[in-house]
């Protein structure tokens, strides 16, 4: 059928009418295109034809599930991310981003608003949890090869989405305004000060070195708007790098089925429910406490940046003292940057363990130097 | 799209709908069960009545003599009010300005009385004797038709 | 002139000499040339600092002799004093202190040498004892400072250490910066409850030497006046002790007093655990005195746990979190109550003290019931977490059933 016919073959008159006084007026085809092109829908569409055809088609079509290792974390990550966003909507519906409501406001929502208290931990920890399976990604796109040509732009997309999740969990930390998230943010402004032009820009987007209230407003815009809409611009830049160069060999190999779209959506919804009874569980047996608010007066003992600022606070506090601050910032910057063009440094043949030696080696000690940095962040606080 | 026989299994179809619906009905309990947990997260929660903010219900001045004053639960922070004349009231907080012991009032005297340290104070919160050295904060008062309301 | 008129004037002269006059008044005019200071100069330095100076006076108010002499035999020539003997201190400063023609104008009062002269000190001195404290041992000799200069000995921060000067001096010998004798009053005030008020946390409020002693009329508290002293600042214990029967055991014959249970320089903070050593010094174990001590220490134990339990309680209730403020302050009325109770203690009646602390532990269980119903709540979302778990699982298992279903081509 070449030209678009709108009338689709459904017997029921009424369901016939709607979809087609729809179909006349809007491509529904390409709206959930759109949708695919975030994730949600795992197959492609032909926008060409009308919506009930091209579903149809695409329902049939054997596809390698996105629900199982090692791609399930990347849906996982989708998954936490939308988590994070209907949470994060409901709870902006009481938040307040000024130093003297954020407190109150905070207090409001787990106390006295029904469910507050469970939708704000389940928005803590789907964060928590985004954060680690995005640095699970990492790795296996290190182990798998996943970033040789020509998909050097999802390790790119995979790094810079990496980095976005740490920077939306920091500027969601203040947001809360109790001792805890005040003086975690303070510690780790202190890293990203170092931090040559990173540092600035998130000063001047934040509009100032000290949490006080209009940085405390700046950051939760930043945290409410500018960094979902990046994250959110990363996820279909990596879904459309991905149609594009299509699933890598070490991924369609092996243990790939051809499952049909319908199975996958099955898969999918199976996922969810088990990531959600995961959060749920953890909402209900380990939320965390309540705790005093904020006082920007008195620095309380033994805090410490987040724990994926640990490493790089280790290494600026090791700067030697004659050498200013901002040159361990640069260390921590030009090791970022490496990691950001590894494919382009890796100039090895193919993607097997054996053909990467070097590489993979490199891999393994940057990670055994990163554990180690980590805890010498965390042990530097016990000292002082 | 529903189909009255199943090619493979062969089992017959009113059944099936059955099953259909049924499993419908179940997995769309999680939609009731999300639906109800928004509804009820978004339903603003009753402001008015918390300490700290607006007005809080002193009584009747009907039922406060003049001179007389009234012990009024206010959260962490509770309140005398205290007639002075007929047409004026006077809201002070209870704590005492010395070490926080909540006061008594002492109607055969007209004063506040602190049981810790024996310190007094007068209708309108002025130490009179004792250990404290700052009088008592006071509140503003309305008062609306016969209520009185304190303003925190 | 004739000899009877030399003669007059030579006796007027002597009297001017021997009798213990007042200071001359400060020189009219311009300052007049004082040259004591060329071979008393690092006196004439101290006395520089002192208050005397600044109001006009010199060497001569109180030492006599010629100041604007230059030579010896001049400046010393009379009426000249010297050096005073220690027994004569007290009336020499008396000459000026005690005249209230001269002292009203500086808005001082001219009691002091009356005071001193009713003092241990001054009794003491009285009979020939010049070992006690004059005049210039609290105040200094030449820098006399005003009393609310910090550089004063006499001023109020000051004041433990001057008199702990002797009493509770290290011995004659000691090097210097020794601590003070072990038991002397001076040391056993500093490790008190008002020592360390005073000295280590800079609370004005406490007392010192001069709050209970007296400063120039300085005296210890007789017998039957201790209470009174301690009473200054502890009004209701000394009002419940009156009541009670130490009191009255005091009015007729002999009983303790406030520091034959609490001390009287070495205070310790008082503790509950008192009425179980304190009353046993006199007391047989088992006597009725014991009990009513042993019952009041129970009321106050008990009533002190509850309170502790019903806030850790507020605590655990706080941290899910629930709204707890109302319940603070009801433990808040709680601890006044209790609070309240230990003056009472100082009557030794039981039933005074326990409406007080019965009133204190009744709040106390109500909060603590109240919160652990609320605390219901954690309970609830277990329940809620198992039923979820419940139809999650069914969930899952008809999932996994459309998937199997999907799986085998089911053209639906």
């Amino acid at each position: 059928m070449a030209p678009a016919d709108p009338t689709p073959a459904d017997p029921t008159p009424a369901r016939r009418s709607l979809a087609a006084w729809l179909e006349a007026r809007f491509n529904l085809t390409e709206m959930l295109a759109f949708l695919a092109s975030f994730g949600v829908f795992p197959a492609e569409l032909d926008t060409t034809r009308p919506f009930r055809e091209a579903l149809h088609d695409a329902w049939r079509r054997p596809l390698p599930s996105y629900a199982r290792w090692p791609r399930v974390l990347g849906l996982l990550s989708f998954l936490l991310f939308l988590f994070l966003v209907t949470t994060g909507a409901l709870l902006a519906f009481y938040y307040q981003p000024t130093e003297s409501e954020a407190y109150r406001a905070g207090t409001a929502i787990v106390r006295d608003v029904t469910f507050g208290w469970f939708i704000h931990q389940m928005h803590r920890w789907s964060a928590r949890l985004l954060l680690v399976i995005l640095a699970v990604r990492l790795w296996r796109f290190f182990f798998q090869g996943t970033y040789k040509a020509p998909r050097e732009a999802v390790w790119m997309a995979a790094v810079v989405t990496f980095l976005a999740a740490t920077q939306a969990d920091l500027t969601g930390r203040l947001l809360t305004w109790t001792t805890t998230g005040y003086w975690t943010t303070v510690r780790a402004l202190e890293v990203i000060h170092a931090l040559p032009v990173v540092g600035p820009t998130l000063m001047f987007l934040a509009g100032g070195t000290t949490p006080d209230s209009l940085f405390l407003t700046r950051f939760y815009v930043l945290h409410i708007a500018m960094l979902p809409g990046a994250l959110l611009l990363l996820f279909y830049l990596h879904f459309n790098g991905v149609r594009r160069v299509g699933l890598s060999h070490a991924e369609t190999e092996g243990r790939a089925r051809g499952e049909t779209a319908r199975v996958q959506m099955i898969n999918m919804i199976i996922l969810a429910a088990l990531v959600f009874g995961g959060l749920v569980t953890l909402v209900t047996l380990a939320p965390t406490p309540f705790e005093p608010a904020a006082d920007p007066a008195l620095t309380p003992q033994g805090m410490r940046p987040p724990w994926y600022l640990l490493a790089p606070h280790a290494i600026i506090e090791m700067t030697p003292s004659m050498l200013p601050r901002w040159a361990g910032g640069l260390v921590v910057e030009t090791i970022l940057l490496l990691i950001l063009v590894l494919p382009f440094l890796d100039t090895s043949a193919g993607r097997s363990l054996r053909d990467r030696r070097i590489a993979v080696a490199a891999g393994i000690v940057v990670l055994a130097f990163w554990l180690v940095l980590t805890w010498h962040g965390y042990a530097l606080e016990v000292r002082r | 799209m529903t189909d009255t026989e199943n090619p493979h299994t062969g089992r017959p179809g009113g059944r099936r709908t059955a099953i259909l619906w049924l499993t419908r009905g179940f997995l769309s309990l999680w939609a009731v069960g999300a639906a109800s947990l928004g509804i009820g997260f978004l339903k603003a929660p009753a402001r008015e009545k918390r300490p700290g903010e607006g007005l809080v219900d002193a009584g009747t001045l009907l039922s406060l003599p003049v001179g007389g004053a009234r012990f009024v639960r206010h959260g962490a922070r509770p309140l005398f009010v205290v007639r002075v004349s007929e047409t004026e009231v006077v809201a002070l907080s209870a704590i005492c300005t010395h070490l926080h012991c909540v006061l008594k009032w002492d109607d055969a005297g007209g004063r506040l009385l602190c049981p810790c340290h024996s310190g007094s104070f007068d209708r309108t919160g002025n130490v009179l004797a004792g250990p404290a050295t700052r009088p008592l904060p006071q509140h503003r008062v309305e008062i609306r038709d016969d209520a009185i309301l304190v303003r925190t | 002139m004739t000899g009877g008129a030399l003669l007059a004037a030579a006796a007027l002269a002597l009297a001017a000499a021997a009798a213990p006059t007042a200071a001359a008044d400060p020189p009219a005019g311009g300052a007049p040339r004082v040259l004591c200071g060329v071979c008393h100069p690092d006196v004439r330095v101290e006395f520089e600092q002192g208050v005397h100076a600044g109001e006009g006076f010199d060497c001569t108010s109180c030492h006599g002799g010629n100041a604007a002499a230059a030579t010896i035999e001049a400046a010393h020539r009379a009426p000249f004093r010297g050096t005073p003997k220690r027994r004569d201190i007290p009336a020499l400063c008396a000459g000026c202190h005690a005249d209230l023609a001269k002292m009203t104008p500086y808005n001082i009062p001219a009691d002091q040498y009356a005071l001193y002269l009713t003092s241990q000190h001054g009794r003491r001195l009285a009979k020939g004892d010049e070992s006690v404290a004059v005049c210039t041992d609290c105040h200094g000799v030449h820098d006399i400072r005003r009393e609310d200069d910090p550089k004063s000995s006499v001023f109020a921060r000051n004041v433990p250490t001057t008199c702990g000067r002797c009493h509770g001096a290290p011995p004659p010998g000691s090097p210097d910066g020794a601590p003070p004798v072990e038991g002397s009053p001076f040391a056993d005030y500093q490790v008190g409850v008002h020592g360390q008020a005073f000295l280590a946390q800079a609370n004005g409020a406490a007392p010192t030497c001069a709050s209970c002693h007296g400063s120039h009329g300085a005296a210890p508290p007789g017998i039957g006046d201790v209470d009174k002293v301690c009473g200054h600042c502890h009004a209701t214990a000394r009002a419940y002790y009156r009541e009670g029967p130490h009191a009255r055991a005091l009015r007729e014959g002999t009983g303790p007093e406030c520091a034959h249970c609490h001390g009287n320089h070495r205070i310790a903070p008082a503790d509950i655990a008192l009425l179980d050593t304190a009353c046993a010094a006199c007391h047989e174990p088992g006597s009725e005195m014991v009990k009513v001590a042993g019952g009041m220490k129970a009321l106050i134990a008990g009533a002190r746990d509850e309170i502790g339990r019903a806030r850790a309680a507020v605590d655990r209730a706080a941290a899910i979190p629930l709204y707890v403020e109302d319940y603070q302050a009801r433990l808040e009325e709680a601890h006044t109550s209790l609070v309240q109770a230990s003056p009472v203690v100082h009557a030794l009646d039981v039933r005074q003290v326990e409406p007080l602390t019965e009133r204190a532990r009744g709040i106390a269980k109500e909060v603590e019931s109240e919160i652990n119903g609320k605390m219901g709540e954690r309970w609830w979302r277990r329940v809620g977490l198992l039923l979820f778990w419940f139809y999650l699982g069914l969930t899952l298992a008809v999932l996994f059933l459309i998937r199997r279903r999907a799986l085998e081509g089911d053209p639906r």
